[in-house]
Formats: C-alpha cells, structure tokens, sequence
C-alpha cells in the first residue's frame, strides 16, 4: 500500500496510477530534458542552438561531432588524469576516514569526547577563505602544478568519517575480542577482520569521492599551472572558452565527461542512495 | 610508558593520527590561519605589514562587498522552495507504483553531473533565441525574447534556478529516506478518522520530517550563501554587480587579485554570517518552527 492512497478511496486504482503517471513524466522531462536536449544538439554536425525555431528533438543522427572533438582535444590525457586524481583521493579518502573513524567506534580512550566536538565544529564552523588558505598551504608545501596538490585538501573529510563511524557501529564487538584472543594485534585486527565487513560504508565513500573529484573543476585550475594535467572537467571549461560557437563539438565534449559519471551512479545507485541518506542518522 | 603504549587510547590516537593531521592542516587551520591573516595586507607579491582592523573598516565601506552579501541574501531565498519542492517530490517517488525507482534515478542525475556540463547546457536553453524563450513565447507566458542572463533584472534568479535544479534530487532523496522511516500504521490511523491525504501530510508527515527539514534546511543555507560554481561559470558576478555574490568577491579579491588579507577579513565576516545563520534555524526549529513552510 502505499502510504498516500487511502484518501484516493473513491477513485478507480487506474485513476490514480495515471494522475501518479502523469506528474512523474512531467518532472523526468523537466529534470531529464535538458541533458536529452544536450545529446541531440551532439548528435546533429553543424546545428545551432540559438537557430529559430531552435532544433529541440534530432532530425538526423551523426557521430561527427563525437569524432572530430576527440581528435581535437587529448581525451585519453584528460581521462587520465581524472583518473589518476579520482584514484589517489578515493585511496586518502578510504584509508584517513576509516582509521579515523574506527577508534571514534569501537575504542573508550581519554580525550574522545574533545575529538568528537572538534569534528562537529568544523561543521558548524564554515570557512570562507578555506580555498585561499589552502593555496598557500600547497604552494608552502612545494605541492602547486602537482597532482598531489589538487587532492590533499580534501584528502578526509569530517562527513566521511561520520559514515564510517556509523558502518563500524554496527561490526558485531565479538569480532574484535575474538581477534583479540588469537593475539592479533589491534592494527591487524582492523585490516583483516573488520575492514573486510564494512565494504558496503567503503564503497559509498568510494563513489561519493570519485563523483567530486571527476566533477571539481576550479581547485585543479587554480592548483595546476599546466593545462596538460588538467581533469576533464576543468579542460571542458577550456573547450568551452576557445570554441564557444562551435555548438556541436562543445556538447559531444560534455556528453564524453557527463556520460561516464551517470552510467557509474545507475549501476551503483543503490549504495549511493544509502549513503545519502545514512547522513542524517550519523 | 610501556604499559600506556599498549593501552587502547594509544591505540586509538595512533589509528586517529593521520586522519587528524590531514584535517589540523587542511580544515582546522584554515579556520585558524584566517584570523592572522585578516589583519594584514598579506599579498605574495609586496611586502606585508600589520594593519589592525583597516581591512574591517575597508569592507564595510566597501560598496561591492554590500552588494554581495545582499546577493548571497536574495539567494537563501531558494531554501524554502527547495524544502517545500523536494517533499512534495519525494511524497510523489514513494508511491509504490512499478517503475518509480527508474524516476528516482532520472531526477538525481543532475546532481551527478558536474556543474560545468550543466551550466552549458542552462546557458544555451537561456539564451536570447534559446529553446526556453521559444518554449515561453509559443505558450504565451512571456510576449518578447528576454536575455535571461545576460540582464540585470533576472540573472540572480536565473541563477537561483539552476542552483535549485541541480539539487532538488539531491534533497528529494533525503526527504524519501524520511519518509520511508515513517511507520505506516500512523496513516492507517488518521485515515481511520477520515483525515484527508492533505490532512495526513500536514499533521502526519510534516511533523515526523521535522529533523530532515531542519538538516536539509541547514545545508542548503550553507549551500546557498557559499554559492559559487554556477555563478563563476555563468556571469563571473556580472552584469555589473547583479549576481556578484559573497564567494566570487571573496574569489576575485583572493585568488584573482592576490588581496589574501582583505579576502581573509572578508572571508571571516562571512563566516560569522553563515555560523549565526545557522543558530538562527536551531532556535527557530525548537520553537516549532515547522509550520512557517
């Protein structure tokens, strides 16, 4: 049942389907249309978008666009070094938070209260100047123009630990005393037995992670001084500023960055959505 | 000391170290460092000097710096639509009809998708002969073409929109998880006494969501007066100062200009500004500040 019908009663259960139908077309087009609209304008070589009447639905489909803007501008570098950037933050991300966030679980040790306020305050605390800060933290560090330097300032984050926090709370505590009685060491006991149950909390980290950093664009143009070793998304940003009339290659460019990250979130949505809204509990 | 090396606080700390060094360096301290560096004219490239509250006095003298606070003001006003918006969508995706996760998915995926892609996309559909005038003036809704961005009177709000489409998925999951936490037994009941779906969304759903709206409330209060992205992406502030808002002066004054101690003093008042903002919808959410959405 669901939980809004009962007062439909009187109406048909067809009705309602239909009325329920209706509204979720309408939002898919108002919520889907835009990137569907994007996807013809790179599907039709040579159109504009600002032609009137403005082609809305392809009337023809070619590939060109796609071909063309490939050979033009150095995808595998930029996939790469998306990669490469995803890559080492995922890697931070897993190891800082889930080792941060095991003790804040499992452990009684003086002086967890002072950290738990700490990591609350960061987030009631907001940091307008964080940005600037962390430039000439980097630069400090001999780290601009690196990749490295894109990743570090947001190698852990306090949400990341709270997650992971939530998913070791519910590790069974036998575990770890049976570890204990085998004489493993703590450090061990954590890697080989618990880390291994919490692989569904890893893994919202892990897709969490690779969807900001594929999508950050301003921190590596601001970190990085050579565009070769720009992300995708910041070369997009690039593309856009030297071809801006060039309507067809600028959206197959788009629809190569967008298309990989949204066919990640489809097949992973289920994990994705938990971690969501695992945010507000933690 | 050897008894306390094998005592679990030393345990737990030395699990803890690294993670805490990274967040000291990268999140506490720009917290701290911000404080020091608003008092001086620091600017990589002259020398720097101590300068008491100058840069406080600049700013409040400062008419772009007004202009942006007041800017980033306008823009929480997408907070109680996003609320109100995303429950009524999230009410809509947890209708136990077949095909309805397909929905769900569909309306998250602009909150996937990087904001440059969707800031071209909104850029082409706004612009003077884009589809949305077509679409509006074929409907009748408005009579002449409108540069929706590139004019003074509905950057801001244009921007807003796009700011709020791109999350509406992301606050429709939230409120869904809310929702699907919601014992249907309680419905049962007030249908029972014949309450109406409104009756039962009112008095029924409403009050249970209340920590989700105050969490996603929150957010997107933050969300909002630290807008940046679309706004740098789409008009850099402009036209003029119409969509200058207190992130992208804050930008420009640091990053563009080298400014660091202005930006840091600029920077700090707006912290303040987002911290009291945020005690602000604590209190009012105590106070059963529910019903005002």
């Amino acid at each position: 049942m669901s939980t809004m019908s009962g007062s439909f009663k009187p109406l048909k259960k067809g009705a309602r389907y239909t009325v329920t139908y209706l509204l979720l077309i309408v939002l898919a087009v108002f919520m889907m249309g835009p990137f569907l609209w994007l996807l013809s304008v790179s599907l039709m070589p040579g159109r504009n978008v600002f032609s009137s009447p403005p082609a809305i639905l392809p009337t023809f489909i070619d590939f060109d666009n796609y071909v063309q803007v490939w050979q033009f501008m150095s995808f595998p570098r930029y996939i790469t070094n998306t990669v490469i950037i995803a890559g080492l933050g995922v890697v931070f991300n897993v190891l800082l938070a889930s080792m941060t966030a095991y003790p804040l679980a499992v452990f009684q040790f003086k002086g967890r209260g002072l950290v738990f306020s700490l990591l609350v305050a960061t987030m009631i605390i907001p940091s307008s100047t964080a940005m600037i800060v962390h430039y000439l933290t980097i630069q400090a560090f001999h780290l601009g123009n690196s990749y490295l330097g894109v990743v570090l300032p947001a190698a852990v984050s306090v949400f990341n630990i709270f997650l992971m926090r939530q998913t070791f709370l519910g590790v069974p505590t036998d575990i770890r005393d049976s570890g204990k009685m085998d004489g493993a060491s703590e450090f061990r006991i954590f890697w080989q037995l618990v880390l291994p149950l919490v692989k569904p909390g890893i893994a919202v980290i892990v897709l969490l992670e690779v969807m900001a950093f594929w999508n950050n664009f301003l921190w590596p143009i601001v970190i990085l001084e050579d565009p070769a070793k720009y992300p995708l998304a910041a070369a997009l940003t690039y593309l856009n500023g030297q071809f801006s009339y060039n309507f067809g290659w600028i959206a197959a460019g788009t629809m190569i960055s967008v298309t990989p990250i949204i066919v990640v979130f489809l097949f992973t949505q289920r994990y994705y959505m938990e971690g969501i809204a695992g945010a507000i509990k933690g | 000391m050897k008894s306390w090396l094998r005592s679990e606080s030393f345990t737990a700390w030395a699990f803890m170290a690294p993670g805490l060094l990274f967040l000291a360096i990268f999140t506490f301290w720009p917290i701290l460092y911000g404080i020091p560096l608003s008092l001086t004219d620091y600017s990589v490239i002259a020398e720097t000097h101590y300068v008491g509250f100058d840069n406080f006095t600049r700013a409040f003298q400062d008419k772009n710096f007004t202009i942006s606070l007041w800017n980033s003001l306008v823009y929480v006003l997408i907070v109680p639509v996003i609320q109100i918006v995303s429950i009524l969508m999230a009410i809509l995706v947890n209708s136990r009809i077949p095909g309805v996760k397909m929905f769900r998915a569909a309306y998250y995926i602009p909150v996937v998708t990087s904001m440059v892609a969707v800031a071209l996309i909104w850029s082409w559909l706004l612009g003077h002969n884009g589809v949305v005038n077509y679409l509006l003036i074929q409907t009748g809704i408005i009579s002449g073409q409108v540069s929706w961005l590139s004019s003074s009177s509905t950057a801001l709000y244009v921007l807003m929109f796009i700011t709020m489409w791109k999350g509406l998925g992301y606050y429709m999951m939230l409120y869904l998880a809310g929702l699907q936490g919601i014992p249907a037994d309680l419905y049962e009941a007030g249908r029972v006494d014949g309450a109406s779906s409104m009756k039962l969304i009112w008095h029924v759903t409403i009050p249970l969501l209340r920590p989700h709206i105050l969490f996603c409330t929150l957010i997107s209060i933050m969300g909002a007066v630290r807008v940046f992205d679309e706004v740098y992406i789409l008009t850099k502030g402009g036209p003029g100062t119409s969509t200058l808002t207190s992130s992208v002066y804050i930008f420009q004054k640091g990053l563009e200009q080298f400014n660091f101690g202005y930006a840091s003093a600029l920077g700090l008042i707006v912290s303040v500004i987002i911290g009291a903002l945020s005690v602000l919808v604590f209190r009012f959410n105590r106070k059963g500040g529910v019903n005002s959405y």
